[in-house]
């Protein structure tokens, strides 16, 4: 019984694999083409590792004249990196209140998030355009970051987790004299942790992967997006290589990142859906 | 506890939230119905705004033929992208629970597109399927298949790298979502199923698929959504608009030719659509999901 077991779970893990090996092929490809000379991409004479490695087509990239991608990157972290803190910070304290501090309103302002959670933010962009070009914020980073600062599942989810906490723990600090303030901070911050990764870690995908947004308020070179720049080399070149270096230099970053926080991002994607 | 002042912290903690949900929200909520009362073209001025009733709606179902393609394209996208996501997803992390070796990075393989930036793989897909790309140098060189499909040229093949590569990115989600789930079923219900007998297959069908089918729903509901939603992977892949999504042409009408009142109508017909399917997942999580 036993072994007929192992043979079964070594079976499995063939063909499993062989369906993760096709998973990975795309992105292997790219990779390889990435390395290659731009002729080479689409010779009918295919090869996955190319007889000479250009290492040179990832400097054109990075250090290209008209979008260098090195800022693209700082212009893409800038944005996930203050759009990602903005909604953790609001989230948490509309969390907070909306879990623990008694006040009136609360259940219709509550609901009334919870209603318009259903509207795309897509159908919004056209007032939101209006709005920004009126107090001269399109064509800025600001367009895309504030857009952010506020996200229903972020707040639900913080609140979820606020629920849990047992007010014992607030009463104390309450006869102590703590403001609200002192107790959301002091108290209980530390104490949700694990959803805040999970706050972060989903903030930080969709601002990397943002792209309408980014069509529609960043204009110029110089404020252009990582997506942008595929973008650029996609339409505006015939450099099938350097376009694939792009793509690879959008994707590996991230994947690095997530091999050394595999854990949490495994964890933050599980909660997010089972209490999604 | 002084009640006054409990209430004032309550609203003091809500008023980062509460404004850029009344500035970015609410306000564009009401700002977009309106406008899709008008015709409006941006670049005439806020006098330019006039009145026309129903008349979008009316011109979008009777006389746009790209909405209508468009419309069509996003329910193809919809009803098969969600449901073959779902289906693979299910059936991967049912493997990857128990019955494999080296998990973790089998599971890392399938989590990676996810994770990776949509534009990039959208990219990458789009010269895979070029005509001279590297799937039909398969199809011809392996299966022996000639004439190659033209598959980004062809008007009724352009869709179908749009939806493997909405595939190929969702399901590492899915299958993260999925195997905590499946953790959750109690082993010694196999155990029992095995004792009597019943087939590995048996058992997945019996025990397994009841089981997780709250987590069947609910992703299904999130990767219909994102379909309705699609505009990244058409946007970077579409060359001769036969794949045009619903949010491409929002995104053409308002931001190529400056016509919000045309376009904000088109962004309540998708906000309709995704209305119907929330309250469809409301009435059916009622119907079907076992617990």
């Amino acid at each position: 019984m036993k072994k007929k077991n192992r043979t079964v779970k070594i079976i499995n893990t063939i063909w499993v694999g062989a369906i993760a090996i096709i998973f990975l092929c795309p992105l292997l490809w790219m990779l390889s083409s990435s390395l290659k000379a731009g002729h080479e991409v689409f010779s009918l004479d295919f090869h996955w590792i190319p007889e000479v490695i250009r290492w040179e087509n990832y400097a054109r990239v990075w250090n290209n004249a008209e979008i260098p991608f090195w800022k693209l990157f700082l212009n893409s972290f800038k944005i996930a990196i203050l759009g990602t803190a903005g909604q953790l910070l609001i989230s948490s304290m509309a969390g907070y209140a909306l879990a623990k501090i008694r006040f009136r309103g609360k259940n219709l302002v509550f609901i009334l998030i919870l209603v318009t959670m259903m509207i795309p933010a897509q159908a919004l962009i056209i007032p939101r355009y209006i709005l920004f070009d009126a107090i001269g914020l399109y064509g800025t980073h600001w367009a895309l970051i504030l857009q952010s600062w506020f996200n229903v599942t972020s707040i639900f989810l913080l609140r979820q987790f606020y629920m849990g906490l047992p007010d014992d723990l607030m009463e104390a600090a309450r006869v102590d004299g703590a403001s609200h303030y002192i107790i959301w901070l002091k108290v209980m911050l530390p104490l949700t942790k694990t959803p805040m990764i999970t706050v972060i870690v989903l903030a930080f995908i969709s601002s990397w992967n943002e792209y309408l947004n980014a069509l529609i308020f960043l204009p110029t070179y110089d404020l252009y997006t990582v997506s942008q720049g595929i973008r650029w080399f996609l339409q505006l070149t015939d450099d099938y290589n350097l376009m694939m270096a792009a793509a690879a230099s959008a994707i590996l970053p991230i994947i690095i990142l997530f091999l050394f926080t595999q854990k949490h991002f495994v964890e933050s994607i599980a909660t997010s859906g089972v209490k999604g | 506890m002084n009640k006054k002042k409990e209430a004032v912290a309550g609203w003091l903690f809500m008023t980062p939230a509460l404004f850029i949900f009344l500035t970015l929200v609410l306000i564009p909520v009401i700002s977009s119905i309106i406008l899709s009362f008008t015709k409006w073209n941006f670049l005439s001025g806020f006098s330019g705004i006039e009145f026309t009733g129903v008349n979008n709606f009316i011109k979008l179902f009777t006389k746009d033929r790209k909405f209508k393609k468009a419309l069509v394209n996003t329910v193809i996208y919809a009803i098969t992208i969600a449901p073959t996501t779902v289906a693979l997803s299910l059936f991967l992390a049912h493997m990857l629970n128990t019955k494999v070796y080296l998990k973790k990075f089998l599971r890392m393989c399938f989590f990676i597109p996810y994770i990776s930036s949509m534009v990039a793989l959208a990219a990458v897909f789009r010269y895979m399927f070029r005509t001279d790309g590297p799937v039909n140098l398969i199809l011809g060189k392996v299966f022996g298949m000639d004439p190659v499909p033209n598959w980004m040229i062809d008007g009724s093949l352009c869709r179908i790298p749009v939806i493997l590569v909405m595939i190929y990115a969702g399901i590492g989600f899915c299958v993260i979502v999925y195997m905590a789930a499946l953790q959750a079923v109690p082993s010694e219900l196999y155990e029992a199923a095995q004792i009597d007998g019943a087939s590995a297959v048996r058992s997945f069908f019996k025990i397994t698929l009841p089981l997780v089918s709250s987590t069947t729903f609910y992703l299904l509901i999130v990767r219909l959504i994102a379909a309705f939603k699609i505009f990244t992977a058409v946007n970077v892949m579409d060359s001769n608009g036969g794949a045009v999504s619903v949010v491409e042409i929002i995104y053409d009408e308002a931001f190529g030719k400056y016509n919000f009142g045309y376009a904000s109508a088109a962004s309540w017909v998708l906000v309709a659509i995704i209305l119907l399917v929330t309250l469809l997942q409301m009435w059916g999580q009622k119907k079907w999901v076992h617990y």
